[in-house]
């Protein structure tokens, strides 16, 4: 019984903590999709299924389609430059390893809001990418790199991609490379030894980076808010508008419980398998 | 570490002193007049701002309860008095009040400034770089300019957005009429090809720094933006425009009662007022304080629109639950 | 064998491609222009504003203020979860597991709205405590995550060998234990503390009166168009200071390894 006594009371802070401030709020969230809205900007008396049925308005079909693939566009091509930098970094001397992983970190130290912001400046009609591009025979006088679908995905991977090179560094660093070398003298080149070894070998990071990035991009709105055009809007965007704009708490309520059950998914699949593997 | 100092310095000043808790919209009262009264009653002034009024109401209904001093606009007021949100004004402590230009109590919905007073009035217009737009014309029909495509700006903002498209139809703002609001749903599906985005605060420094050439925004904001740079130029759309009036009130919950009736009464002063004023580049309705301004500041069209624009200028009014016909005309603009 | 130099050229230019918009911030904090088009003269105005302008630091102060109690809270939260999951393997520890996971996976909005709904049914006042206990919430499943990462690869059998040497099981807890975790429980705190600065998303949601942290001054800045490179002169002092204390920090582990 010892044992268990010392189980709770290493668990009991954490957990009660996280019952109350975060499983209790999002079961609040789901019970409160249920309820009537009222124009007065509250939660109104009774339980009703009408604003969960409101949820198939096809308006919200053009959305959550861009987001899906907004994000899974964000998601594959953060991995593909996170990869071949992990590869490199997993096979310099760890002095350069370290230098590296700092450089990267760095930016993620400032603040979110003012890296977004210098995409403006970067971006801007008048700007030095711009007259660059101009410059080079590559975009016309015409041309917006601003407001529109590609600063979003642009932007969405450069706040992204601190978060998958890091699960995947931490993967790469405990690969054992002499694999590689075996595969080579099997008569692999590099880019088999990389496609057929390296990569499955690391799949667990793999994943765990792709759910961390895919996740994170769905609920963004920000971005969309601030490099976006008309017609960028994503799932984030809109559960905001109804909080605020439109005082309408039990639709943005169900539209983030919609959220919640899309995010949650592949969430637990990690947790769990990760809990298995750890258990082995 | 230099400035520890007098970040100490500043943090324990603040302990003595009482403090006010101002919520309003940004740069909306110049920081010199709020020195003036800090040192004048030896308070410190904490401004917290809110870039639409839905948000601030949100957030008060959500248990914000440390307010003192809240600047919203005419409509909310309705819905938050319905909801018991406002103090009873004590008219004792408010001797500038005789200053508020009669006029503007006929279009408020507090009239008797029992819980409200009226504190600027301001329009929504366009505006444009006189550098890069040729042949400029005061209409809201300058949202069709093709050659503008991509560099135009539309409020972010239901009814600023969608009354506009119903003043450019000869519609009122207000109206419940459904054919009226789907025909206003088709002009404004056509402008939002033009547009660049929607934006409600952004678009100052965007017309500012060129990124865009048109921009839907507020007489004060666009006017100041005229101080700062003179290749900005505004344009009054001769179909009308929708007046806004933003008031102050006092929430119930507030802390400093006392102290906020000091600021309300401070900021009707006239020579207040007249500096308020000639910052912001909103007017403030005040009789004698309109009298000690500068004579370029009240010829300037943000703050004194034509007398046959006016005639056709509506103040935005709260609908109740017709209110669930601009929001579907809306959410079909902003999703299609 | 020829080592392909592909994945060199990508990580140069990802490096590149992060640190893009950092160089712009600092170029542009000492840029005459208000916009940062285009380069209109070299000038200080923008640090001597940022030096003038008082609400800019009192939203430090707040921040500062919240990041180091949300840190504290959560590094003691967090590591007392991380040696629990670690230790013990029970359904309560399944359920528990990923009720620390999940913070992890939800998106930012999800989690200021929820908070929100919870201190609405509650009837708490928005305000420090609100945005701390916000905090406080996301940033221990970062530091369980780390400090478990920790525990994965630690070598349980030092304690058993303190123990031969006559600790009981406190002391071994104290002298062993805990020094070795230090750093894991360090670093996540730092996660926690960068977290917490940062955070935009979920404070807009849970602050109140007179709680302004930074990232909400800053984003109110960046809606009106007179101090926006303020905000340059703010953010180059920030990463020139976190440039220093990183540089320092590879200084003092290359002395003692």
């Amino acid at each position: 019984m010892k044992r268990r006594r010392q189980e709770l009371l290493l668990t009991l802070p954490s957990l009660a903590w996280l019952v109350v401030f975060f499983a209790i709020p999002a079961v609040l969230i789901l019970a409160i999709a249920f309820r009537p809205g009222d124009l007065r900007g509250g939660v109104g008396e009774g339980w009703t299924l009408e604003t969960v049925k409101a949820l198939g308005n096809p308006i919200y079909l053009p959305v959550m389609w861009r987001t899906f693939w907004l994000s899974a566009a964000t998601t594959l091509s953060c991995l593909a430059l996170a990869l071949p930098m992990c590869w490199h970094m997993a096979r310099v001397t760890p002095r350069w390893r370290h230098f590296l992983l700092l450089l990267i970190v760095l930016p993620f130290l400032t603040n979110f809001l003012i890296r977004v912001f210098a995409w403006k400046s970067l971006l801007h009609p008048e700007g030095l990418v711009k007259q660059a591009l101009v410059w080079l025979h590559l975009a016309s006088e015409d041309t917006l790199l601003l407001n529109n679908a590609g600063a979003v995905l642009l932007v969405l991977i450069y706040t992204q991609l601190p978060f998958a090179i890091l699960p995947l560094y931490a993967a790469a660093e405990k690969f054992d490379f002499t694999l590689l070398d075996a595969a080579r003298d099997l008569g692999a080149t590099g880019w088999q030894a990389f496609r057929k070894v390296f990569v499955p070998g690391i799949r667990q990071g793999i994943v765990a980076a792709a759910v961390i990035v895919l996740v994170s991009s769905l609920g963004q709105y920000v971005i969309p808010q601030i490099v976006g055009g008309t017609g960028d809007e994503m799932i984030g965007n809109k559960i905001a508008q109804r909080a605020f704009s439109d005082r309408n708490l039990p639709l943005a309520s169900a539209l983030s419980g919609a959220l919640l059950l899309i995010v949650l998914i592949p969430t637990l699949r990690i947790a769990w398998r990760s809990r298995k593997e750890g258990r082995d | 570490m230099k400035f520890l100092i007098p970040l100490l310095l500043f943090t324990v000043s603040a302990f003595g002193a009482e403090t006010l808790h101002v919520y309003t919209w940004a740069d909306y009262v110049s920081p010199d007049v709020i020195t003036k009264f800090e040192r004048a009653n030896d308070c410190k002034v904490v401004i917290d701002t809110f870039d639409s009024n839905e948000t601030m109401y949100a957030k008060l209904k959500a248990g914000a309860t440390g307010y003192d001093l809240i600047f919203p606009t005419s409509y909310m007021i309705q819905l938050m008095e319905q909801e018991g949100l406002l103090l009873d004004l004590d008219s004792a402590r408010l001797s500038n009040l005789k200053f508020i230009d009669p006029d503007i109590l006929t279009k408020v919905h507090d009239r008797t400034m029992k819980r409200s007073v009226p504190y600027t009035l301001g329009y929504a217009v366009i505006a444009y770089r006189k550098d890069k737009v040729k042949d400029p014309q005061p209409t809201w029909a300058m949202f069709d300019r093709a050659d503008l495509s991509q560099r135009i700006t539309l409020f972010d903002d239901m009814r600023e957005t969608i009354g506009a498209a119903l003043k450019f139809l000869g519609h009122s703002i207000n109206t419940r009429d459904d054919a009226q609001l789907a025909a206003a749903k088709e002009v404004l599906l056509r402008w939002k090809k033009n547009a660049a985005k929607f934006d409600n605060e952004g678009y100052k420094a965007g017309l500012d720094s060129g990124e865009f050439r048109l921009v839907h925004g507020y007489s004060g904001d666009l006017f100041q933006v005229t101080q700062q740079n003179d290749k900005v130029g505004i344009l009054i759309p001769r179909e009308g425009v929708t007046a806004s009036c933003d008031e102050m009130v006092i929430p119930k919950s507030s802390p400093q009662p006392a102290l906020a009736h000091a600021l309300i009464n401070f900021l009707l002063d006239p020579k207040v007022a007249a500096e308020n004023m000639e910052w912001m580049g909103y007017l403030c309705p005040n009789t004698e304080a309109l009298k000690l301004v500068g004579k370029d500041f009240l010829e300037n069209p943000a703050v004194t629109i034509p007398a046959e624009i006016k005639a056709k200028s509506e103040v935005i009014q709260d609908l109740g639950p017709d209110i669930a016909k601009y929001t579907k005309v809306w959410d079909a603009v902003k999703s299609e | 064998m020829k080592r392909s130099s592909i994945p060199l050229l990508i990580t140069l230019a990802v490096v590149v491609f992060l640190h893009a918009p950092l160089v712009v911030l600092i170029v542009n904090s000492f840029n005459a222009s208000r916009f940062g088009g285009t380069w209109e003269g070299f000038t200080w105005t923008w640090y001597e504003k940022l030096w003038q302008a008082g609400d800019v630091w009192d939203s430090v102060v707040v921040t500062l203020k919240v990041a180091i109690g949300a840190t504290l809270a959560s590094m003691l939260l967090g590591t007392l979860a991380a040696l629990a999951l670690h230790r013990f393997r029970s359904r309560l520890q399944s359920v528990h597991h990923t009720l620390v996971m999940m913070p992890l996976a939800l998106p930012d909005i999800l989690m200021g709205m929820s908070l929100l709904a919870l201190f609405v049914a509650l009837g708490v006042q928005t305000g420090m405590l609100t945005i701390w206990i916000a905090h406080t919430t996301f940033c221990t499943s970062y530091v369980a995550m780390v400090v478990l990462g920790r525990l994965q690869d630690f070598d349980f059998t030092l304690l058993d060998a303190a123990r031969d040497l006559g600790a009981n099981r406190s002391q071994a807890a104290r002298k062993v234990l805990i020094p070795l975790l230090a750093p894991g429980i360090l670093a996540g705190g730092l996660l926690a503390f960068t977290l917490s600065i940062d955070d935009y998303v979920i404070t807009f949601f849970v602050s109140g009166p007179g709680t302004t942290t930074l990232p909400l001054r800053v984003a109110s800045m960046m809606k009106t168009s007179r101090n926006l490179p303020v905000i340059n002169a703010l953010s180059t002092l920030m990463i020139s200071l976190t440039f220093i204390a990183a540089a320092l920090s590879f200084r003092l582990q290359r002395r003692s390894s």
